[in-house]
């Protein structure tokens, strides 16, 4: 549905995008996470056909973004960092509005305006002030125009951007059902809302592409030994010597010590689970077990371990362009 | 069609729905109700004079002496209106972000730009609207000629529409109202007095009187459409337009 390759973006000296390459499937959720300045707005604005790119091609719903702009414009839908929106229309004018840009008929027009207010959930603020809606229903409003004309791909920059933590679960929510329909890139950089919502995702740092993959394999790719978190009851000097022992552990490190409690972290060989030694050498040891959890990496650690320069982890499965 | 139909449509409403037609169209509806009264007296005193000295009011002529020097002030007051009129038409939608709206539709360009004059145009054309009501009432009284009354009109539309086309360039090229107002009004001030200097420079001469945009509508506030006129402005307006078209579009490749 959007094929991107070797995008590149010069402003002057800077470059904004450079070779950025990937693929989003029809009905896929495609998150682009990034921090900021990394090349995301730039990279959706090229998508759109807002800005031209410098080098490479980019292909939306079948149509060249360069070559048949008109085409590829008229399946496309946008939302921007900040919803377009005319003060001085009501919500119901400035869709209507919308309507005719994007070139539907008057009598299929009405029809879709109503539908997309309903889908949105904004029909209550129809015949309001775009000036006079809350941060949340500028929002919506940007989601209803981008799909009022039933676009093939739905471009959001930052949807969930400055809204409060309900209307992010509502957004959320509403993107999801969207995607039945719809192709949808969104970019964000809350690392939550990509493993909530995302299909895919792609990770774009100055500019380039650092990994591409589904938020599982992405946590699980990473983490290139497993890690467990062992709690036991009393502080036993040789417990680390005990568990070091076990087939597999590789280290035991004391990671914290709180009312008598002990926490020990204990790595292992990467597809080795020592989970039922670990609990059996604790209890035959006559120690209390407490706890007994792997450590999963986050997002927010991968997130930082890709974004900080040349971390050995990120190029370990061939991660494009690290 | 429809679309530029669309634009030229929300261009005209959102001037209503700010203080600027409003303000525009009344301050326009002032001044030129002082000309007006002030054209008026004058007209009266001398046909009064002529009267008396025995011409008969009979040389006196209402086109003439009254409704053409009336115009030629109008084209002053247009002068202060028109940057007012077009400041906003790029900036604003620059500034509030609309513009990525317009920009990613399926429509060129070059239609955005030709939708934008028409409203500015269309606002335009109600300003002008209001000073027919003053010369309604000449056609009560008296008994002018209504044919040159039309051409001065289409030659007020199609002088205003260059300095329409060249102030919606002027918009694309600032987010900042103020710098685009005074910027439009140097260039169509600049664009009147640029005779002033080829008078006395009689190599130029000829070039400066063709680029005066007032002196084309001498002619036409005569009675008189001379098709040289009408390309003259025409080539203005597209070629004002052009610039915009081009402006927006680098401004897609600086970004």
């Amino acid at each position: 549905m959007i094929e991107v390759q070797h995008l590149t973006k010069r402003y002057g000296r800077v470059t904004a995008v450079e070779d950025v390459d990937f693929k989003v499937e029809r009905g896929e959720i495609l998150g682009f996470l990034g921090p900021n300045g990394a090349g995301k707005t730039t990279t959706m604005r090229i998508l759109t056909g807002f800005m031209p790119a410098t080098e490479g091609k980019a292909i939306v719903a079948g149509f060249d973004v360069f070559d048949q702009p008109i085409e590829a414009k008229r399946r496309t839908g946008y939302l921007p960092e900040t919803p377009p929106l005319y003060p001085d229309m009501t919500v119901v004018e400035y869709l209507d509005f919308v309507g005719k840009l994007k070139g539907l008929l008057p009598a299929d027009r009405r029809q879709r305006v109503r539908a997309v207010m309903d889908r949105t959930r904004i029909t209550d603020m129809a015949d309001r002030l775009c000036s006079k809606l809350s941060k949340g229903y500028r929002q919506r409003v940007g989601l209803a125009q981008a799909i009022i004309h039933n676009p093939d791909v739905l471009i959001l920059d930052e949807p969930t951007a400055g809204l409060d933590p309900k209307q992010i679960i509502e957004t959320r929510e509403l993107i999801k059902e969207l995607s039945g329909d719809h192709t949808i890139i969104l970019s964000t950089h809350i690392l939550p809302e990509v493993s909530q919502t995302c299909d895919r995702v792609v990770i774009i740092n100055k500019g380039r592409v650092v990994a591409v993959d589904t938020p599982e394999n992405l946590t699980a790719r990473l983490r290139g030994s497993e890690t467990m978190y062992l709690q036991v009851d009393a502080a036993h000097a040789d417990a680390p010597a005990v568990l070091g022992r076990l087939p597999g552990v590789t280290r035991v490190t004391e990671s914290d010590r709180r009312d008598g409690l002990v926490g020990y972290e204990v790595e292992s060989e990467k597809g080795h689970d020592v989970r039922r030694d670990l609990a059996r050498a604790v209890v035959t040891s006559g120690w209390g077990l407490l706890e007994l959890r792997p450590m999963r990496m986050s997002l927010e650690e991968i997130f930082l371990s890709l974004t900080t320069d040349e971390t050995p982890t990120a190029t370990e499965d061939g991660a494009p362009n690290a | 069609m429809r679309n530029v139909l669309a634009i030229a449509n929300k261009e005209l409403r959102s001037y209503f729905a700010s203080p600027i037609a409003y303000i525009v169209i009344g301050v326009f509806a002032l001044l030129y109700g002082w000309f007006f009264v002030a054209v008026l007296g004058f007209f009266v005193r001398q046909s009064m004079q002529m009267g008396q000295f025995g011409g008969g009011a009979q040389s006196m002529n209402v086109n003439q002496q009254l409704i053409r020097p009336l115009l030629q002030n109008v084209t002053i007051l247009i002068l202060f209106m028109l940057p007012a009129i077009t400041m906003r038409t790029y900036s604003e939608e620059k500034r509030s972000g609309t513009i990525e709206l317009l920009l990613t539709s399926p429509i060129t360009d070059f239609q955005i730009v030709i939708g934008k004059f028409l409203g500015a145009l269309a606002l335009y054309a109600v300003m002008l609207g209001v000073s027919l009501i003053h010369l309604a009432i000449l056609f009560v009284y008296g008994r002018p000629e209504w044919k040159p009354l039309l051409t001065a009109y289409v030659g007020l539309l199609l002088f205003g529409g260059c300095f329409i086309s060249v102030g919606l360039f002027i918009s694309t090229l600032t987010k900042n109202q103020v710098v685009s107002f005074m910027a439009t009004f140097g260039v169509f001030l600049f664009l009147w007095v640029i005779t002033w200097i080829g008078s006395t420079v009689p190599s130029i001469e000829g070039l400066v009187t063709y680029l005066s945009v007032i002196d084309h509508f001498d002619d036409f506030s005569k009675g008189v459409i001379d098709t040289a006129h009408v390309i003259y402005y025409l080539s203005f307006i597209t070629f004002g337009l052009f610039l915009t078209a081009k402006s927006v579009d680098s401004e897609r490749w600086r970004g």
